[in-house]
């Protein structure tokens, strides 16, 4: 289970960096171009931001959730949220990719 | 082509570049050279943002190799509304 948590953690710290990047491109980009288009953008990715932030401090430092999160959370919980986790990861790598351009 | 033109000119880390770029060569088609020159950027980075722009259809070149010139295409111009809403706050 330790291995899962781990992963969970890791997975949650990579999303956070991606968004973080895509985040500077779009909020850069709407300061330049002030549209609909980049504001929309922007907005997403700080959402999705505070979305994977606030899982990380959850896992790992939140006082009561982080206890809870690696002591009283079976494996097959964990691993269904660890797949959730990648399945975004995979998603942001590919943004991050297109939108580094 | 409208949402295209976003991405390619707003959703992307050298989307300004490339807006500057297209602003440049509907004043006046130029090659890749006189490009980087006028606008003070790195030939490959010019080079580099000159074929993502072909990609899109959003530029053509006259096809003279070494020394082509890139205009705007049809499709660009026909949507020139948009690329003007745009170019206008770069810079």
């Amino acid at each position: 289970m330790g291995l899962l948590i781990d992963a969970a953690r890791v997975a949650t710290a990579l999303n956070t960096v991606l968004l973080a990047m895509l985040t500077y491109v779009w909020a850069r980009n709407y300061l330049q171009f002030r549209s609909k288009h980049t504001l929309g953008l922007s907005v997403f990715s700080i959402l999705l931001l505070a979305e994977n932030a606030l899982a990380f401090y959850y896992y790992m430092l939140d006082p009561l959730l982080a206890g809870w999160f690696s002591t009283a959370v079976p494996a097959p919980a964990w691993r269904a949220m660890l797949i959730l986790h990648i399945l975004e990861f995979g998603a942001l790598v590919f943004l991050t990719w297109v939108t580094w351009d | 082509m409208e949402s295209v033109l976003w991405y390619v000119l707003t959703g992307t880390r050298g989307g300004a570049n490339r807006a500057r770029l297209l602003r440049a060569i509907d004043e006046r088609p130029r090659n890749a050279n006189q490009l980087a020159e006028d606008l003070d950027l790195d030939y490959k980075t010019v080079r580099h943002h000159l074929d993502v722009l072909m990609e899109n259809d959003i530029v053509q070149n006259s096809g003279d190799d070494y020394g082509a010139v890139y205009l705007p295409t049809d499709q660009a111009r026909h949507h020139w509304e948009t690329v003007e809403q745009i170019i206008e706050e770069v810079e």
